[in-house]
């Protein structure tokens, strides 16, 4: 089920309504149920892996926390991220093998053969939404077991719903166990803040969402789909605009999920933090899908030694850690490249500030060129392969094209609004910036917000990007 | 919760129900009409210029509007029609419309002068590859803006993707599903294979030397993708939106004609064979049966013009020439005729 849909804007208030009807006890199994509903609306076959990651990560967290003999505990590990990165593997990474079918040919396939064709048409061009975050969900809990910062997790159901619970399970936050799993032992009670803040959340969320990047894919996407068509600024401000509009996509989401928890009193970490006002790249991690890079610092860079090590090997740690991030989010060199820039960016940046040099204005100077770097850098995030990255280039170059940038005359009037937002919300959270507002501006924002969800959402059939890592 | 909060609740809830229909209000008057313009949905703005000054309304795709280029005359069917009939006949037409795209339209006329409906039929609407065509997401996005709703209600449902917005590939494999499951049965007829994947398969003009004649083999095959089905009246989804166009006329009152295209069964006989033709017909009349058994006319033109009169030679369409067009508005208007006082 997408946020953006009319389905989910009657599943959620349902939910949110049965579980403060229920005893405490018994909301844990409402909201499993309705997060395994919420993931099977969209295809039902992929609920058998959610649940098969779930029991193998129950056992094996279990039987690590059992086993004395470091030998087992190993191989109880192993199994655990076996299982996860092999179904990641299976359904991620494996089309890189697969002998490239075209789209036509998979469908009379898969007609054909509803068994087998079906699995191969899903291997090939179905990646089960959110895999990629679920499995780092839980490989971050094994992983916690297993080093003793945590008890193994006694209450299956309770595992099944840390693993599945639906705001944050197709595209996170990643949650840690220690900070969402408590939570469903709470008591809680129907919180009028909570339930306010949470709105707001939601509001802001589908603001980012349906009226920034929506409409900007408009734009992003006639630029990528023609180059040839496009001059060399056109493409040049294509690609500056897709930054915004994967922004206003992926934080969109993630402040629909904290919103969405947040009616059911349940809070999740904070996502993004106006990245792209970061004076560094360094800063803009600190900024940017915070749930995956502090994920990748505990679990990756910290175990392979942080910056207790000597500087070659440290500078070592930071590009592995980038290149993975990079191949997270999919099978095409183009992620490594686009993680593999950030690693550089990031080791150039330390040497420069090891040279002690400061000037003034050093702040904006940073900021801007952290934004130019960091927005050139999507280009290989946004194209499909380094074919279509060469050809972009090679349009670039040549400067042909005389098609000037369609704006939808709706992005106006939201895009103001937004940048305005990005500058009021530096180091501050939407809901608690609106709550201290007099009456007549809060309310002013909200009607501000509402009309242009209502009237100027992008009309693109656009699912939230990050959907398909 | 505190007693204030709790009462706050229904207070905000109803100031955000008093936005909701200001906006509604603000956005009809203006930037509805922008967004019909830019979602390719303008056929509302011809029903309002054209509905207070004619008699009939006259539904239809590409039909109505394609011509020969060697044609000397070059009325629509629907101007022909009025000529023939002397009726005042309003069009509103776009490509790949069909009886779906039809049901909202005829339910935002809103005219004193308008008394009869004609609706546009023709036999590929009701096949698979249409049915699941990819072109459907962008004509059920179109359909979505004139809805009858209140028009910021269908503007949110759009942006929340509210109508059938299944990808290509999603449509494919159901058409091809269907292509390869289900079977054409008949006492009276023998067909060379039982499903239309099949019967595709099937080696087609095949000379001495055991070689194809691949271009009217190619052909061949898009007539039996086009033409070999046959009309499930409980399973086929046009069939639930005829009938539901019927009703809205009925309660509406108007004078409901089907105009039920022309087909090119002469090809379809000469590349094909008689099967098809076969089917074409059963098809035809289920259709005929079906529409009249609800109270509606209908014009049927399935054979009515020559396989000569058809523009596309290489192709299945229902876009004729001249003499093709007025021969479907006589026809039509001759029904049209029959139902005056």
């Amino acid at each position: 089920m997408l946020f953006n849909s009319v389905p989910y804007l009657i599943f959620l208030p349902l939910v949110v309504i049965l579980y403060y009807f229920l005893a405490p006890k018994f909301r844990w199994i409402l909201l499993l149920i309705a997060s395994y509903f919420f993931y099977g609306y969209w295809k039902i076959e992929f609920l058998g892996l959610i649940a098969l990651s779930t029991l193998v990560d129950f056992s094996a967290s279990n039987q690590i926390g059992k086993s004395i003999e470091q030998w087992k505990r190993k191989a109880w590990l192993f199994l655990s991220l076996g299982t996860n990165l092999g179904l990641l593997f299976l359904f991620k990474y494996l089309k890189l093998f697969l002998p490239s079918k075209d789209l036509m040919q998979l469908s009379i396939k898969a007609a054909e053969y509803p068994v087998l064709g079906e699995m191969y048409y899903a291997l090939y061009l179905v990646i089960p939404v959110g895999i990629s975050f679920y499995t780092f969900q839980t490989l971050s809990y094994t992983l916690d077991v297993y080093w003793r910062k945590i008890e193994p997790e006694k209450h299956l159901g309770k595992f099944a719903l840390f693993v599945c619970f639906f705001p944050q399970l197709v595209a996170g936050p990643i949650e840690r166990f220690t900070n969402l799993r408590p939570q469903f032992d709470k008591e809680h009670r129907f919180n009028y803040i909570n339930f306010k803040n949470g709105l707001r959340l939601i509001l802001f969320g589908f603001f980012m969402k349906l009226c920034i990047a929506d409409n900007l894919a408009q734009t992003v996407d006639a630029v990528y789909a023609n180059p040839e068509q496009f001059s060399r600024w056109g493409i040049f401000s294509g690609t500056m605009l897709f930054g915004f509009q994967i922004y206003g996509d992926f934080a969109g989401y993630s402040l629909i999920a904290q919103g969405s928890a947040m009616l059911l009193g349940i809070e999740l970490m904070d996502n993004f933090k106006t990245p792209y006002l970061s004076r560094s790249i360094n800063e803009f991690w600190q900024r940017w899908h915070i749930s995956l890079s502090t994920w990748f610092r505990d679990y990756l860079y910290i175990p392979l030694g942080g910056n207790r090590v000597k500087v070659p090997r440290w500078a070592f740690n930071i590009f592995i850690v980038f290149a993975i991030s990079g191949f997270w989010h999919g099978a095409e060199w183009t992620f490594l490249i686009w993680g593999g820039i950030h690693g550089l960016m990031y080791l150039i940046e330390f040497l420069i500030k090891k040279t002690g040099i400061k000037f003034k204005g050093q702040s904006l100077v940073g900021g801007i060129l952290t934004f130019l770097i960091v927005s050139i850098a999507w280009v290989f995030f946004r194209v499909d392969n380094l074919a279509a990255f060469s050809e972009l280039v090679n349009q670039f170059k040549l400067d042909q094209g005389t098609q000037s940038l369609m704006f939808s005359k709706g992005l106006i009037l939201p895009a103001a609004l937004f940048i305005l937002f990005e500058i009021l919300l530096y180091n501050n959270r939407f809901d608690r910036w609106v709550d201290n507002k007099p009456a007549l501006l809060r309310w002013g924002t909200y009607a501000f917000l509402l009309f242009c969800l209502t009237a100027l959402g992008g009309a693109v059939n656009h699912p939230f990007i990050y959907f398909q890592f | 919760m505190k007693k204030a909060n709790l009462i706050s609740i229904p207070i905000k809830l109803l100031l955000v129900i008093a936005l909701l229909v200001g906006f509604n209000w603000v956005y009809t008057q203006y930037f509805w009409v922008d967004d019909l313009k830019k979602y390719d949905a303008h056929v509302l703005l011809d029903l309002w210029s054209k509905q207070d000054t004619c008699d009939v309304i006259y539904l239809g795709e590409s039909s109505n509007f394609s011509i020969h280029p060697n044609d000397t005359q070059r009325y629509s069917i629907s101007t022909l029609i009025g000529i023939e009939s002397g009726y005042r006949v309003g069009s509103l037409n776009k490509g790949a419309y069909h009886a779906g795209i039809y049901i909202p339209l005829i339910q935002r006329i809103e005219s004193e002068t308008v008394h009869t409906v004609i609706v546009t039929l023709n036999l590929r609407t009701l096949n698979q590859a249409t049915i699941h065509a990819p072109i459907e997401t962008s004509l059920q996005k179109q359909a979505r803006l004139f809805k009858l709703n209140p028009p910021l209600l269908n503007r949110v449902l759009l942006t929340l993707n509210a109508y059938d917005d299944k990808d290509v590939t999603e449509r494919d494999k159901a058409m091809w599903y269907e292509w390869t499951y289900d079977t054409l049965k008949s006492q009276e007829v023998e067909f060379p294979a039982p499903t239309i994947k099949k019967w595709c398969e099937l080696p087609k003009f095949v000379d001495e030397n055991g070689e194809q004649d691949m271009e009217k083999r190619t052909l061949a095959d898009h007539y039996i993708k086009a033409y070999a089905f046959q009309i499930d009246s409980n399973e086929n989804p046009r069939m639930q939106e005829l009938d539901e166009i019927t009703r809205i006329c009925k309660e509406k009152g108007y004078r409901l004609i089907f105009n039920f295209l022309a087909e090119n069964t002469e090809y379809a006989d000469s590349l094909v064979g008689e099967p098809l033709v076969w089917l074409m017909r059963q098809n035809r009349d289920i259709l005929v049966q079906y529409l009249e058994s609800r109270g509606a006319e209908v014009v049927d033109n399935l054979e009515a013009v020559p396989g000569k009169h058809y523009t596309d030679q290489n192709w299945t369409t229902e876009h004729y020439d001249e003499v093709g067009r007025q021969i479907i508005a006589n026809r039509v208007a001759d029904v049209l005729a029959s139902g005056e006082e």
